[in-house]
């Protein structure tokens, strides 16, 4: 039984329809070297990344847990080094860890972006998914390494463990006094409730054409189309609809490196006092 | 490379305007003319802006609604002595308050709470009405009912904020107040209050939906925008008829992940992301106050709660001193 | 609608837009900013400096210089002068020197006439000799009884003054401002841009309650399960706004006294926040047995809306730094304010 393949199908992995793509290139970088599939998963070049950075940073997640006090899953904590280490690398064991790890997953995540480019490009689709995915990547990388470089210290990333990286977004926030006062925090907010509202709707529209009850046909495009205009007036339509839900979840990730970014390195007083500048406009002062 | 992204339209087709299926018989006509086209609206979707569907419970919605606006909005401007200059100048500071804790459940006096209780219901009658339009709406046009109950999600999480948990807890002050700064200094205070919201298990449930709703869409949106040049918008009848679209769509995340949704199935995993945001949401809100006071020491009572060296020694509480001052 | 009305309303929306968006952006800060670290690694204890409005600080809040201490030789003050209260134990020589210092520390400007009759310096006929000596004594009872706040450093009259006949920071009970009444929303106290809150729309005077009365700051409750702890989230709101003062006139953030994720819990707080506890005590004390016996000295114009004197807050001393003056004292060498008699 062989568990690489290129084509055929020797295990249950393949769709029934999944052989005629299951074609050579596409790839990135490497040409045919690693353009094989393991089972249902593609490899790649960048597979081959992604698997050496994933798992060596989970192997270094689970060193440096077995160097702290627990194995709680709900409380490990692999935290950053002191502020005093500034930019520089620290000992293993005083955030040291946390730096290998975090160069891990951004290696990580990188890698899956470029595997899901080589991915669409070997099925003939845009390249929408790894750019989706990359505003993702660029607010993780916001967090820590663009804010923490602007304040002049990895110190200033968050810790990596479950209830610990909730203490520093706690205490981050009131270090700002009132974070719900920060504006691009605010358009943040929106973008994701507004793109919750919005997946909720376009997910039930499209169920209810399909799904229309016992003994009813399914229904057509012009149904959800008809469906939207009568109640809110207005329909964006089967395409439309998509490009809003990616714009609408791209930029809830987007407004929230924007809105950590600017903590610190732009503004370092509470955030409600930012609004003075509204107060304070000649018209009304 | 210079494939077309589809991002935004390239060709707007102008045709009659599509006045919607036939309702079947009792219900309203649609607002006649009704519609027009919007270009801009059609670089991004579809450019015919209505006709809208009135009806009498939408009619009813949007009477209660303008009731409940305009009793928030007049009592804002009244606040700052209906100085025009002023109500611009400090609108997102202003806010109609909900009464204060000795009124209990009782109908309080208009000047403290009365009016923000009668907007209360205004808005929430409002909001009822427009769940029944909603529903009304799909059964009439033979379409399933998901929209609607999809609804109901969100309005769940408005009735435990505003009305079952003041009910439990057995006071009205404790509801959100209406106006744009206020309602985010009543949600940093209800965190401090009980303790710090992080710790609330149906908290973190509900940032795990919304969070998981943005992942959601943004993979759905792209995956649909990167076939759409194979028509996978055209969601309904690759979902019935399985088309190029659909088998690239599938296999991207097949190859990516090892598994993949069905042009249906995805909307269902995309249906209960969303919804389970506000239910868990209202979940946590409502057991907070009634069945944990502090969510913090709940999560040391769970074996939650981290350790963290300290660099300074443990502080006594100086009011328990003997001799403290007051 | 034709094109010359979308064009119109076009340039006028993009005017509009450009004319809120350059005092927005200018309302950022340009990057140079220092960090201190407070707690263990990650938990994003500690404070945030800007380096500009750091140099602000600095320049507000520096130490005068003042007069060398006298040796007690001689006569007593209290043998020389006539109506000399609080201050009789000093000689004539030291005497002079903490007259000389108050002057220069409360009214540079209008001399020793701002509260003697020069022709007859004992007399009390001017109200500002009547408030600074109930002030002299005020200023000893804080640096006898309250070092639990102000340790060795102490306060002198600068450390409120700077200089001004009335400190900068001072404040008043809240007369609310013109509603429109009727059947309308009444006053809350809050709910609108709040200067005492750092222009949250939390309480507009979080002072009389919590600086003046005694009512309760503590709103968390103390066990997981409800066992009887009433606070509401309105209480909280309230306490908050005081905090909010307590941040902005220190120069510090939450973090400062607290580990957010528990704000109640002493064992995880700093100990400034101890140090804080008492400071609250000590300006309640300091308005209400010092500040309100004087309400009849001053005139109406010192007064404030509701007829109030003017009392005290965190900002009143502190003035934007986490200790008065950076923490240089200069009580050290004015030991006849430092003990009360």
């Amino acid at each position: 039984m062989t568990i690489a393949s290129r084509t055929e199908d020797s295990t249950m992995a393949m769709l029934n329809f999944e052989k005629k793509y299951r074609v050579r290139g596409g790839t990135l970088l490497g040409g045919d070297l690693f353009d094989f599939w393991v089972g249902p998963f593609y490899v790649g070049f960048f597979g081959v990344t992604t698997l050496f950075f994933a798992i060596m940073g989970t192997l270094l997640i689970i060193y440096s847990a077995s160097q702290g006090p627990t194995w709680n899953p709900w409380t490990l904590n692999i935290a950053p080094p002191d502020l005093k280490y500034g930019l520089g690398f620290a000992p293993l064991n005083e955030g040291g860890f946390w730096q290998l790890i975090t160069i891990c997953a951004i290696g990580a995540f990188g890698s899956w972006a470029l595997r899901q480019a080589e991915i669409s490009r070997k099925l003939g689709l845009g390249l929408h998914v790894p750019v989706a995915f990359s505003m993702a990547i660029f607010a993780y990388v916001c967090l820590v390494v663009v804010r923490p470089v602007l304040m002049g210290a990895w110190g200033h990333g968050f810790p990596y463990g479950i209830l610990p990286h909730l203490d520093w977004v706690s205490n981050t926030g009131y270090q700002y006094l009132h974070f719900h006062y920060n504006p691009a925090h605010m358009i943040a907010v929106t973008f994701f409730f507004t793109n919750c509202l919005a997946l909720a709707l376009h997910s039930a529209l499209v169920l209810s054409a399909l799904n229309p009850g016992k003994g009813l046909t399914v229904k057509a495009p012009e149904h959800e189309n008809t469906y939207f205009r009568d109640i809110v007036g207005y329909s964006i339509g089967t395409l439309g609809i998509h490009r809003v839900g990616m714009f609408l979840a791209m930029s809830a990730a987007f407004w929230s490196g924007v809105c950590i970014v600017i903590s610190g390195p732009f503004w370092t007083r509470g955030w409600p006092e930012w609004w003075t500048w509204w107060l304070n406009l000649p018209i009304w002062r | 490379m210079s494939d077309y992204l589809n991002i935004f339209t390239r060709v707007q087709v102008r045709g009659p305007y599509e006045p919607g299926l036939p309702l079947p018989r009792g219900d309203w006509t649609r607002t006649s003319p009704g519609s027009w086209f919007e270009y801009w609206m059609g670089k991004i979707g579809d450019a015919q802006i209505g006709p809208i569907y009135l009806g009498g419970l939408g009619v009813a919605s949007a009477v209660c609604f303008m009731i409940a606006f305009e009793i928030i909005g007049l009592n804002m401007w009244a606040s700052v002595n209906w100085d025009p200059v002023q109500f611009i100048r400090q609108l997102p500071w202003l806010a109609l308050e909900p009464p204060a804790p000795g009124y209990g459940l009782h109908i309080p006096p208009l000047a403290n709470g009365g009016w923000w209780l009668m907007a209360g219901f205004f808005l929430t009658a409002s909001i009822l009405l427009w769940w029944a339009r909603i529903y009304r709406r799909a059964v009439q046009l033979g379409l399933g009912t998901h929209t609607a109950w999809a609804f109901a999600a969100p309005i769940w999480l408005y009735l435990v904020l505003g009305f079952f948990r003041p009910l439990l807890v057995g006071s009205w002050s404790e509801a959100v107040p209406f106006g744009i700064f206020p309602h985010l200094d009543w949600t940093a205070s209800f965190s401090i209050r009980y303790g710090n919201l992080f710790y609330n298990p149906f908290h973190m449930l509900s940032i795990v939906f919304l969070y998981g709703s943005a992942v959601l869409f943004a993979m759905h949106g792209a995956t649909i925008l990167a076939v759409s040049r194979y028509g996978g918008e055209r969601e309904i009848e690759q979902s019935i008829d399985r088309g190029t679209a659909a088998e690239r769509a599938g296999l991207l995340w097949r190859w990516t992940m090892g598994f993949n949704a069905s042009f249906e199935s995805f909307h269902r995993w995309g249906l209960w992301f969303a919804v389970l945001c506000p239910i868990t949401g209202g979940i946590g809100i409502l057991l907070t106050g009634t069945v944990v006071d502090n969510w913090y020491l709940w999560g040391i009572k769970h074996g939650i709660v981290a350790w963290y060296p300290q660099s300074w020694g443990q502080m006594v509480d100086p009011a328990t001193l003997v001799g403290a001052p007051k | 609608m034709n094109y010359g009305i979308r064009l119109s309303v076009g340039v006028l929306a993009c005017v509009g837009a450009a004319f809120l968006a350059l005092p927005m952006f200018m309302g950022f800060q340009a990057p140079g900013i220092e960090t201190v670290q407070r707690g263990f690694r990650g938990e994003a204890l500690g404070l945030v400096y800007h380096k500009t409005d750091e140099a602000a600080l600095e320049a507000a809040n520096k130490v005068p210089g003042y007069l060398p201490q006298l040796p007690a030789v001689g006569p007593k003050a209290s043998a020389v002068y006539k109506n000399v209260k609080v201050l009789g134990d000093l000689s004539v020589g030291q005497f002079t020197r903490t007259m000389a210092s108050i002057t220069q520390w409360v009214a540079p400007q209008q001399g020793c006439a701002y509260c003697h009759n020069t022709a007859n310096m004992a007399d009390d006929s001017l109200y500002t000799k009547v408030v600074a000596r109930r002030m002299l004594q005020m200023t000893q009872n804080i640096n006898q009884n309250w070092t639990a706040h102000v340790a060795a450093t102490g306060v002198t009259c600068y450390t409120c003054h700077r200089g001004n006949n009335i400190p900068q920071q001072v404040w008043f009970n809240d007369a609310g401002h013109r509603q429109a009444g009727g059947a309308a929303q009444g006053y809350t106290g809050k709910n609108e841009p709040s200067k005492a809150g750092v222009w949250t729309s939390l309480a507009t005077d979080p002072f009389t309650p919590f600086l003046q009365h005694d009512a309760p700051i503590r709103v968390q409750a103390t066990t997981a399960l409800p066992t009887g702890d009433l606070s509401s989230i309105k209480q909280t709101d309230w306490t908050y706004a005081l905090m909010m003062h307590m941040s902005q006139a220190l120069g510090v953030n939450c973090t400062y006294c607290h580990n957010s994720r528990a704000f109640g819990d002493w064992t995880q707080s700093p100990p400034q926040r101890v140090t804080a506890w008492y400071g609250i005590r000590m300006v309640r004390q300091i308005n209400n047995d010092y500040m309100a016996g004087l309400t009849g000295a001053f005139p109406a114009n010192r007064l404030g809306p509701t007829g109030d004197v003017a009392k005290t807050n965190c900002a009143t001393c502190h003035n934007g730094v986490y200790k008065p003056l950076y923490g240089v004292s200069m009580a050290k060498d004015f030991p006849e304010l430092r003990v009360l008699k």
